[in-house]
């Protein structure tokens, strides 16, 4: 991405002060802009608005937060910061609530954006901003800023127990089907979890490459009952042994003290490591070892504190340079920059994966029926 | 203006016939605990419940006194008109203990006390370890696995500045005496032996840890820490209040601490001290023990009838409608609808299992206004205490413990040990305990293990 053109900035402007002017008003939210809102404020000129203003609120379904918020703080003295760590689909409902409420109990949203829940619900509706500064705009890698801003991609990926084992145990995603692997694979509950539901949901899109892979490993022509999908045969077998999780945090637990052989979680969980869990990730499967999942931070429209936000938005994006404090606790092994000028935690390239990389349209359109689908899953499982 | 006066006497005399027409309701006299985890007792959306269920009026006269021995010998040598005195929140009282006041309270269908059964799971790891996250992260340092590892990490946090002030301020282990879930030592000597001071420690098998050589062996390591200033010596003498003011000290004090439960320590919607610490899985020992001890809730004193009451029949309906399974609820979870709801569809409970009841707005050990957190009689249902999902706040308490409970689960017996608690060898075993962890005793002796064996028999 070059230098932003003078008309594209403009407009960009317009609709900033759009969508920012109407902040305090409480009006509805117009429509999304399919291009970031570019702000041109310093941090030092945001800095000393923001000094006006109350306690800056951030909903986040990271913990990571936690840590920006304590550097921010000792960088810009008087400001505070309230972090509220929700799972996905909290998030989506209390920035909704807050909302309909207009009480401006949201200022900055840090979610996983794949699900197409956040698209439909908070990005389409206008309920987020895509604000982006605009001398951090040219660094931010292709198709990371736009409707929507993301900061960072993981993925959701296979891990194996390496208290368990020294290799990954299977080469196959059908080898998960096994009877030796029953109670021994953990995954979050898709329902609850954006990133699982976005793989689960992606991998329901590539049917033919699962069947390829049965005849890889099975040495047989697929034989598919009841009318099922590839996708859906595949998860049925695969439930009976999964152990559904409310997060991904009880994965990265059960594959740490070995209750786990393998399991789904996001990948930049591979932090954990540092902490002493034994968990190895799955870059190479057939036909896939998890899906993409960006990571998105956007300014709310009713937000109350909007220059503390935009500031906080800066930080968290490493500044001007890439090389600020806010953006380090996120830069960890298992995640890949957004921007051009900062390199990736993780030590393989996105490229060099089996990575699906899911379609948010499908993926709410297919709502319905993923949720029906999934709450027999999860039935099956327990049972 | 004739015609209005006569319309206003009419009008008057209705009013006043209206209100002798309405029923008085009678009044109970409850006393009951003050607890900062409840807002005001006037305004108490579960007291306001019990009244409207019951047709009652609640006049309720809140407890200081700490201990309930002390309240009802002044309560019984007044002349206070007191009916119902309920139980709870610290203010607890022992079935033997009631005993005392046999006399003076009323027996209820032959029971002396109405039971609370229901504050947390039933059965579960009776002690956890917690440790300091960032200071782990800071240092490049992993969770410890075994007891040499954690003197590795205790050492660490004592000697840099983990809080970065420039005082050796740091504490790298602490704890507190006025519960065993707070007094590191007991969790630490579960990796020499199975250590349950709360069956004055004997095992579910029947056998007895405390005259064994790895007790020893697990105390003199002990003795080890505490003397090198790793396990810091007022874990002894710090009631649970100074502990819980060391671990949230914004000052960043504490490198570890033990507990049954976060959210006894960690106090409410402290989120960043929450996300701290992290829980640390069973240790082992040298020997390769690694023991998690598993303690049940015992059914509580939660309220007793006073026997000079003049309204013994209200007292017990009250109490009887606190025992049902909708008041039970809304005693633990807060108001149904919105604080909590029964779980539909593919919800995981946060212990792993199927979900029962979701949490909307964590209640329990919060500061609020919607139910008595714990105090007086209840009974949830098992299936209701450990089928409560997570309702997707990182900080939820609950969500917290779950994990950290399920991490025992591979190190915890069966049952519980059947053997009943002996008061005096549990005060005999623990004065010994205490006394050879801070060198009051040498551990080391033969001589004076001698005479602590001795004296056990």
């Amino acid at each position: 991405m070059g230098r932003i053109p003078e008309r594209l900035a403009l407009t960009a402007a317009a609709a900033c002060m759009l969508l920012l002017g109407g902040c305090g008003a409480k009006e509805e939210p117009v429509t999304a802009p399919e291009t970031p809102v570019y702000g041109s404020e310093t941090a030092e000129e945001l800095y000393e608005k923001a000094l006006d203003e109350d306690v800056l609120i951030v909903c986040t379904v990271s913990t990571r937060a936690t840590e920006v918020k304590e550097s921010f703080e000792k960088e810009y003295p008087g400001l505070s910061v309230e972090i509220r760590d929700l799972r996905s689909p909290n998030l989506i409902e209390a920035v909704e609530d807050a909302h309909e409420k207009g009480s401006g109990g949201c200022d900055v949203v840090l979610c996983n954006d794949n699900s197409g829940e956040f698209k439909t619900r908070l990005v389409d509706t206008g309920l987020v901003v895509p604000y982006l500064p605009a001398d951090i705009a040219p660094k931010m890698k292709e198709g990371m800023a736009g409707s929507t801003v993301s900061f960072l991609v993981e993925a959701e990926l296979l891990f194996y127990s390496a208290e368990n084992f020294d290799h990954c145990p299977v080469d196959n995603i059908w080898g998960l089907t096994e009877e030796r692997f029953k109670g021994r694979i953990y995954m979050p509950n898709p329902l609850n979890s954006f990133s699982t539901y976005a793989f689960c949901g992606a991998s329901m899109q590539h049917d033919e490459e699962l069947a390829e892979a049965y005849r890889d490993y099975f040495g047989e022509e697929p034989v598919f009952l009841y009318g099922e999908t590839a996708s859906e045969c595949f998860w049925r077998k695969a439930s009976g042994n999964i152990v559904f999780t409310n997060s991904s945090d009880e994965v990265v637990e059960a594959l740490g003290n070995g209750n786990a052989d393998l399991g789904f979680c996001v990948s930049s969980k591979l932090r954990y490591k540092n902490l002493g869990y034994g968990l190895e990730p799955v870059w190479k499967l057939e036909p896939f070892c998890g899906c993409r999942a960006s990571f998105a931070v956007m300014l709310t429209a009713d937000a109350e504190n909007v220059n503390a936000a935009k500031l906080f938005i800066r930080y968290i994006m490493g500044e001007a340079g890439g090389d600020g404090e806010g953006y380090k606790p996120f830069c960890t092994e298992g995640t890949w920059s957004a921007r051009t000028d900062v390199p990736d935690g993780s030590p393989v390239s996105l490229e060099d994966t089996d990575l699906l990389i899911p379609d948010e349209n499908a993926l709410a359109a297919d709502r319905k029926m993923m949720e029906s689908f999934w709450e027999e899953m999860i039935r099956i499982s327990v049972e | 203006m004739r015609r209005i006066f006569p319309l206003f006497i009419i009008l008057l005399m209705l009013f006043a016939g209206g209100c002798g027409a309405s029923p008085e309701r009678p009044v109970l006299h409850v006393a009951m605990p003050y607890s900062d985890r409840v807002q005001d007792v006037e305004s108490n959306y579960y007291l306001g419940w019990l009244e409207e269920q019951t047709g009652l009026e609640l006049d309720i006269t809140l407890i200081r006194q700490s201990r309930s021995s002390d309240y009802l010998d002044a309560l019984f040598a007044s002349d206070a008109d007191i009916d119902v005195v309920m139980f709870g929140n610290g203010f607890e009282i022992s079935e033997s203990e009631l005993e005392d006041y046999r006399d003076r309270l009323y027996e209820a269908g032959g029971k002396l006390y109405y039971t609370n059964y229901g504050s947390g799971p039933r059965s579960g790891a009776g002690q956890i370890l917690w440790i300091n996250r960032n200071w782990l992260e800071s240092l490049g340092l992993t969770i410890p696995s075994d007891t040499e590892e954690l003197k590795n990490v205790l050492e660490a946090f004592r000697d840099n500045d983990m809080n970065g002030n420039g005082l050796a301020d740091e504490i790298p282990l602490a704890g507190s005496s006025e519960d065993y879930a707070n007094l590191p030592s007991e969790l630490l000597l579960n990796s020499w032996c199975y250590n349950d001071p709360w069956h004055s420690r004997y095992a579910p098998d029947g056998s007895f840890a405390a005259d064994s050589d790895s007790f020893r062996e697990g105390i003199s390591y002990c003795r080890e820490l505490c003397s090198e200033g790793l396990l810091d010596e007022r874990s002894f003498s710090f009631s649970r209040k100074q502990l819980c003011e060391l671990v949230n000290s914004p000052e960043d004090l504490v490198g570890a601490f033990t507990t049954a439960s976060v959210s006894d320590v960690i106090y409410p919607g402290n989120t960043e001290i929450l996300a701290r610490y992290v829980h640390v899985p069973p240790l082992e020992g040298p020997g390769g023990i690694r023991n998690s001890v598993r303690t049940e809730s015992e059914p509580a004193v939660g309220a007793v009838i006073t026997a000079r009451s003049s309204r013994k029949e209200e007292a017990v309906l009250l109490l009887d409608t606190m025992l049902t399974e909708e008041a039970s609820l809304t005693a633990r979870f807060g108001e149904k609808g919105v604080d909590w709801d029964f779980s539909v569809g593919g919800d995981v409970s946060v212990y792993g299992g199927h979900s029962t009841i979701v949490t909307k707005n964590y209640l329990w050990n919060t500061y609020q206004n919607k139910h008595l957190n714990g105090i007086g009689p209840m009974n949830v249902p098992a299936h209701y205490l450990e089928g409560v999902t997570w309702n997707g706040v990182n900080s939820d308490a609950e969500y917290i413990d779950g994990r950290a409970q399920m991490s025992c689960r591979a190190f915890l017996p069966e049952q519980t040990a059947l053997h009943e608690r002996d008061e005096e060898l549990s005060e005999y075993t623990d004065k010994w305990v205490r006394d050879f962890v801070t060198g009051e005793k040498d551990i080391g002796s033969d001589e004076a293990w001698g005479e602590y064996l001795k004296g056990l028999r």
